[in-house]
């Protein structure tokens, strides 16, 4: 199995007396696009800082190409190839908008794909030289997904990617993911069903911190224990 | 972007046209007045070059500058070093680099960031200077060390002797020109652009491979160099070392040319110097006690009116107009 990228074993991780996450296991294949979804609480963003080696698991390991990241400096994490986009649109908002691209791609080695290029796939072409901070919501998110893309990862983790945005944003984005698939491999976590399906990828289910249920995005959708959790019925 | 490194261009090239043209007008005595705040502008430039790019507010500053002063004093009191000016001010220079690598190190690794970097340092300046006062047999305790000797170089054959007023007045004014170039060349480029990154929000610089502790611990120790240089220079031309000069007074001034020149713009912070020396002197002639009253209630309207200092005025003037133009 030589084209697996991360592997997270057994993974638990407990704050004071609360289980946050127990018993979680993700294989992400090199190219391949999943989602992971939940109910608030359920632990998305948790199991998305074990998997970025921000968090270190109590129980079990996160292997990246076979280095295990738990603990290690985040600027180590990103240079071995995890790009990593947070909840809250984190972009340098004193710089502009192409400071911002140029700031993270100064943090590769060898970058391939231009700035422009990325301006151009962000849909930000025609605001280069606005600052950062003057940009709308839904094109923070955009500008940020960019930033992660310029430090030409082999692996995108997405954390609610679509938070704030209004449906056609969602879409775009949904979108825009699909054209990136194939070229590295891209782990999204949302809330947002309407973005999970557009996707329609293999899909995780989260609930109280452990699995649910996982596999094909249209197994998960007409799962009626999924829908109970999503309904609050349990 | 493009237009504010004009601007600064054109600001600096007319500050270095004054210095040229000063010497025909003024006597010696005018000169060693503008040479001496020179140094602090270089000293104030130092401390902006780090608090300008990266936030972060360094409150024993003063301890670096008296470090420099202190080694250079040491190294040009024995007589038994050659090229003792030349290798006093690396000396001088190194020492403050190192006290900054090790205390830095803990800090920025440690991950000390605002207000409590503020405090540390606060307190490394107040131990810098009980220590210059408490180990006498090597610093001369509270009197410092008298008849330090101006500098002097032998370059490529030529004796460069600067213990008279012209002399020392076009070597420090150099020095400070080529430093504040420098400095202001690569707080502008990759370098500049990363810290401010790392200002606006440092886990997003972490998480796109940048290694922003070492990048703030680097310009840290450029910066304290920077000082230990000022410092070394200021002892040769005043020819003692005291305390004083790694104390808490001078760690606050440095901060108030800082915040009156404008943070970040480096060139301010040496007109801050010089501005805020020469009405000091003029006040200080008139009334002693009136001084720092002024001085306070000057920092205080600057913060509130001018929180981008002197040098902005002229950018608000200009803002303000706009706005009274589109108002009528």
């Amino acid at each position: 199995m030589s084209d697996v990228l991360l592997q997270a074993e057994n993974v638990g991780i407990r704050f004071g007396g609360l289980q946050a996450l127990e018993a979680l296991n993700l294989t992400v294949r090199d190219k391949e696009l999943c989602c992971i979804i939940g109910p608030n609480g359920a632990g998305k963003s948790t199991f998305l800082n074990v998997l970025t080696g921000t968090l270190r698991p109590t129980s079990g390991s996160v292997r990246f190409l076979g280095h295990d990241i738990a603990g290690l400096p985040l600027h180590r994490i990103a240079r071995l190839g995890i790009a990593r986009k947070f909840q809250i649109p984190s972009v340098f908002p004193s710089l502009s908008v192409e400071d911002n691209l140029k700031v993270a791609r100064w943090g590769v080695p060898s970058p391939v794909r231009p700035v422009g290029d990325l301006l151009e796939l962000v849909a930000l072409g025609n605001r280069a030289a606005t600052l950062a901070g003057e940009l709308a919501h839904g094109q923070k998110q955009w500008l940020e997904i960019g930033m992660a893309l310029a430090i030409e990862p082999k692996l995108l983790l997405l954390d609610e990617p679509t938070a704030g945005m209004t449906p056609q944003e969602t879409l775009a984005t949904a979108e825009m993911l699909l054209r990136l698939k194939g070229e590295f491999s891209i782990v999204a976590v949302e809330h947002d069903i309407r973005f999970v399906r557009a996707l329609n990828c293999e899909t995780l289910v989260l609930h109280q911190g452990r699995r649910l249920r996982s596999g094909p995005f249209h197994d998960i959708e007409t799962d009626e224990m999924v829908r109970d959790v999503y309904l609050g019925r349990r | 972007m493009i237009a504010r490194d004009r601007n600064w261009l054109l600001v600096f090239a007319v500050c270095v046209g004054l210095t040229i043209v000063y010497p025909f007008i003024a006597d010696g005595y005018q000169l060693t007045v503008i040479r001496d705040a020179l140094i602090f502008g270089l000293f104030a430039a130092s401390l902006d070059f780090f608090w300008g790019r990266t936030g972060i507010l360094c409150f024993g500053h003063a301890a670096f500058f008296g470090i420099g002063g202190y080694i250079m004093a040491l190294v040009t009191l024995n007589d038994a070093i050659p090229f003792a000016s030349l290798l006093g001010m690396m000396g001088a220079v190194t020492g403050a680099a190192f006290v900054a690598a090790i205390i830095g190190y803990f800090l920025f690794f440690g991950g000390i960031r605002g207000s409590y970097f503020t405090i540390v340092t606060l307190a490394m300046g107040v131990i810098c200077q009980q220590a210059a006062v408490s180990w006498s047999s090597v610093t001369g305790g509270d009197s410092g060390l008298i008849g330090i000797p101006p500098i002097e170089f032998d370059v490529g054959g030529t004796h460069l002797d600067l213990s008279q007023d012209l002399p020392s007045y076009i070597f420090v004014s150099a020095i400070v020109a080529v430093v504040v170039l420098a400095l202001w060349s690569i707080s502008r480029g990759r370098w500049g652009t990363v810290l401010t990154a790392i200002q606006d929000n440092e886990v997003r610089a972490a998480a796109l491979g940048h290694n922003a502790p070492l990048r703030l611990l680097v310009t840290f120790v450029l910066s304290a160099a920077i000082a230990g240089l000022a410092g070394a220079l200021y002892v040769c031309m005043a020819g003692l070392v005291a305390p004083d000069l790694s104390g808490l007074l001078l760690s606050t001034e440095v901060i108030v040319w800082v915040a009156v020149g404008g943070r970040g713009t480096l060139l301010g912070p040496v007109l801050g110097a010089i501005f805020i020396q020469r009405a000091q002197q003029t006040i200080s002639s008139f009334n002693p006690s009136l001084w720092p009253l002024l001085l306070g209630c000057v920092f205080v309207v600057i913060v509130f009116v001018l929180p981008d200092g002197i040098l902005s005025i002229y950018a608000r003037l200009k803002a303000l107009l706009k706005g009274r133009r589109r108002a009528s």
